[in-house]
């Protein structure tokens, strides 16, 4: 439904189409599109707004995947605004997603409105996002372009959501600064570096219990720490005050991610291949990690529309 | 005290088992292959075990550790449900696992086990806990635990516990001799009964839904409640099952257990803090209330069903007195539905319809709660008593999870015309994420020490305590079976007794 050429988008408008959608579903015309929907109709499923900010360069096939895959755990209505450069451009468009879980006869359908704007009508897409968010339910936005980063209208957008996600090892992101911003303004942040070593700080929490170790090496791939490094000494640290937590790099090419942690002599994880290796003395065990990609990782980040303590300490430790 | 590990991150972090060797009797069983060791490494497979983590099989047949390993390898690759199936973790998973020949009655068999659990603590670094799984006959269990005591394998250097399956007793006062014998040995803290029932996500959400919103307990009473129907339905029939079904039936086999925890779940009190024994406590209490039938009221209250053949869809199903291993003259119930009434302030009044059975028309489990009428029947005469319809509130267990409240609602345009409808809350859909078994959420409780989803002997007893009297009159009773068809909704005895207080059973 967009039009050709839109100066104007209203909210209202927005909101109409989408309920024309649902109306449209739910009554086919009578030329027989019913079975394209199943044989038990359509359950349109809603526990949040996703606003999703993105350059206008990602590659669309690839966040409608992600967006796709989130869907089946956190329906609710997806807002993406494409940004590029450019001069006075806006639009917008609706259409709706919908799955049919496997063994059932009724779809599940999910509302996603797409907005592509140029920088310079940002406030704009402030003042159309705002009223299509869904009432009463958490406001969640994922902030993946570089370009919004530095845009004046930024502090607009932001108000918009109850939480923030940025990933802070991509190129062009929000960085600690930013995210200690964000803190100190009262929004709930997530990282998604921070995301990504959940699993490794599941399994170190387990194997210290009870413990309080005099030292502990956290090895890097690169000169410099990446995030993921920086954030799970920062975690350390903090809960544990009387351990001494070094960073170490091999001076490698890489980009600063964790590549093992050693305890003593008698405990080593040593990341690799979507797991950890454990060594405790003589025994040896692998672990799994089971979410690594963006899609399990930004679905961890929706479950959460709290402040998280945890992270919130290690981040005011990096930023201090 | 134990003290609080500073890294633990509640937001974050699934609960994780602490290190421990798991002893699984009757290692070569179905329940072993099909159910506990696909949980067991599924657990390790979201890394929810310790590195020092240990299974020790023991059963009768002899079996190197490499062929129980590799046979439990093939089993958790054909009976893991939704979930990938990764070599190198099994490898990994697969050390741990070591097995032991022995014969129950033997109390060689539990010195050498003894002996076997010392090489594996210190090889494992299990830190001494262990975990006895009694997945054997229900009539070995106290010669097991005897033989486990008698071995001094009931305490050590870590914590103790042992889980067993039901039934608990095939009556009171069997389920009483069992308790003893388990309680000479172990702390009642030290036994867990598991009740795969409890376990599920749904049975879980009940509690969720009522005590996690403000909305729902104010109407969860007598002055809102009509009444509440419980169903647990089966399509299938007892399909070469019924030499064993034969001395359980539906009611031993579903109501004393699954069935009367789920209606504790529903109706008990609010604990006041979600914690094993706030929850058990209020379970127990509930169970507790539940009026006790005089001989001369069962036949009222309570109905007894076998099905003869019929059709489940298209398929012609034979009736239970022609399964293998069923007496030709059998006076198996499998089907049983009963009206309970719980004698407390919240309930006074109000009756519980239980139903199971097998050979129905559909697979379903669900809880459905009939609120009263609106008082005042204002749109009656343009409606043609549409508004009569009650709401109702069905909390679906299986197969579909979710919860449905059910509503009148005016048809679009003029005059003022109600229909039903119906807000549905879809479990999968609301959270796509793949479920646990029950079995991975039991283990993994039993093995961190939570029982909050086990049943504790005083609930156990309580409910014996409002079967038994059905079982006593049922047993002197001659049925007129076969009574319902395959692919019915049971016999028209279940309908009457519904009748009665003018209610009818849902169709679900």
């Amino acid at each position: 439904m967009p039009d050709a050429k839109p100066s104007t988008i209203k909210p209202d408008k927005i909101l109409k189409q989408l309920e024309d959608i649902w109306t449209a579903f739910t009554h086919p015309p009578e030329d027989g599109e019913a079975g394209d929907i199943g044989n038990d109709g359509i359950l349109r499923a809603c526990s949040m707004t996703l606003m999703s900010f993105v350059d206008d360069e990602e590659d669309a096939v690839a966040l409608g995947e992600t967006l796709s895959g989130l869907m089946r755990e956190h329906p609710g209505r997806m807002i993406v605004v494409r940004l590029r450069e450019g001069d006075d451009f806006l639009d917008a468009r609706v259409f709706a997603q919908c799955w049919m879980p496997f063994g059932h006869r009724r779809q599940i359908c999910c509302e996603q409105v797409e907005i592509i704007s140029t920088m310079d009508r940002l406030a704009d897409v402030a003042a159309i996002v705002g009223p299509l968010a869904v009432p009463d339910l958490p406001r969640l936005m994922v902030l993946r372009s570089a370009r919004i980063v530095r845009a004046g209208a930024l502090r607009k957008i932001l108000r918009l959501a109850d939480k923030i996600i940025v990933d802070s090892s991509m190129a062009g992101a929000p960085g600690f600064g930013e995210l200690g911003g964000l803190l100190e303004s009262g929004h709930i942040a997530g990282d998604l570096a921070w995301t990504r070593i959940t699993e490794i700080r599941s399994l170190l929490a387990q194997l210290l219990e009870g413990s309080t170790p005099a030292a502990i090496t956290l090895e890097y791939a690169g000169r410099e720490a990446g995030p993921e490094a920086r954030y799970l000494q920062a975690w350390l640290a903090s809960a544990l005050p009387d351990t001494r937590v070094a960073l170490k790099g091999d001076g490698s090419v890489g980009a600063g991610n964790p590549v093992a942690v050693r305890v003593g002599d008698d405990l080593s994880v040593t990341l690799c291949g979507g797991g950890a290796e454990v060594k405790l003395g003589a025994l040896s065990q692998r672990a799994s990690f089971s979410h690594s990609s963006t899609e399990e990782l930004l679905s961890i980040e929706l479950g959460i529309v709290v402040h998280d303590q945890v992270f919130e300490r290690a981040l005011n430790r990096i930023t201090a | 005290m134990t003290q609080e590990n500073p890294l633990q991150d509640p937001l974050r972090f699934h609960k994780k088992a602490p290190p421990c060797a798991v002893v699984i009797y009757g290692a070569n069983g179905d329940l072993t292959k099909r159910k506990l060791m696909p949980a067991l490494y599924r657990l390790a497979y979201e890394g929810r075990l310790a590195p020092g983590f240990a299974v020790i099989g023991v059963s009768r047949t002899p079996m190197s550790n490499d062929e129980f390993r590799s046979r439990m390898h093939d089993s958790v690759k054909s009976f893991l449900e939704a979930s990938p199936f990764d070599e190198d973790l099994w490898a990994s998973f697969a050390q741990g696992l070591t097995y032991i020949a022995g014969d129950v009655g033997d109390a060689e068999s539990y010195t050498a086990l003894a002996s076997h659990i010392a090489e594996v603590t210190e090889a494992r670094k299990t830190e001494g806990n262990v975990l006895f799984y009694l997945s054997t006959q229900p009539s070995q269990y106290a010669q097991i635990a005897e033989g486990l005591g008698a071995a001094g394998l009931n305490r050590g250097d870590g914590w103790r516990r042992i889980v067993i399956e039901k039934p608990f007793g095939h009556d009171l006062e069997s389920a009483g001799v069992l308790n003893r014998r388990l309680q000479a040995v172990f702390n009642e803290s030290e036994i867990y009964r598991i009740d795969h029932y409890l376990g599920k996500e749904t049975v879980q959400n009940i509690m969720a839904f009522r005590f996690g919103n403000g909305i729902f307990e104010p109407l969860w009473d007598r002055t809102h409640i009509d009444h509440v129907q419980i169903t647990a339905a089966e399509s299938i029939g007892v399909e070469g099952r019924g030499a064993y079904y034969q001395e359980a039936g539906a009611l031993r086999d579903m109501i004393q257990n699954h069935l009367l925890q789920v209606m504790a779940t529903v109706a008990m009190e609010p604990p006041a803090y979600f914690d094993s024994d706030a929850v058990r406590d209020e379970r127990a209490k509930l169970l507790r209330s539940v009026r006790i039938m005089r001989p001369d009221q069962v036949a009222a209250n309570a109905v007894a069903g076998q099905y003869g053949p019929g059709r489940s869809g298209s398929e012609l199903v034979p009736g239970f007195l022609s399964e293998k291993g069923v007496s030709p003259d059998s006076q198996t119930n499998t089907f049983a539905a009963v009206t309970f009434l719980i004698d407390n302030w919240r309930w006074s009044g109000v009756p519980f319809y239980i139903r199971t059975g097998k050979a129905m028309p559909k697979r379903v489990s669900e809880i459905a709660i009939q609120f009263k009428t609106a008082p005042l029947a204002m749109f009656r005469r343009a409606t043609a008593g549409a508004e009569a319809l009650p709401n109702v509130l069905i909390l679906r267990i299986q197969p579909e999870e979710g919860i449905s409240l059910k509503f009148v609602s005016k048809r679009p345009g003029s005059g003022m015309q109600l229909r039903p409808v119906s807000m549905d809350f879809n479990y999968g859909s609301s959270f796509g994420e793949r479920s646990p078994s029950a079995y991975e959420t039991l283990l993994l409780d039993a093995i961190s020490g939570d029982a909050t989803l086990y049943t504790r002997q005083d609930m156990v007893d309580a409910s014996w305590k409002a079967v038994q009297p059905i079982l006593d009159y049922w047993a002197t009773q001659k049925f007129a079976f076969p009574n319902y068809d395959a692919g019915t909704w049971g016999p028209a005895a279940a309908d009457e007794m519904l009748a009665r207080w003018g209610h009818t059973w849902r169709k679900p």
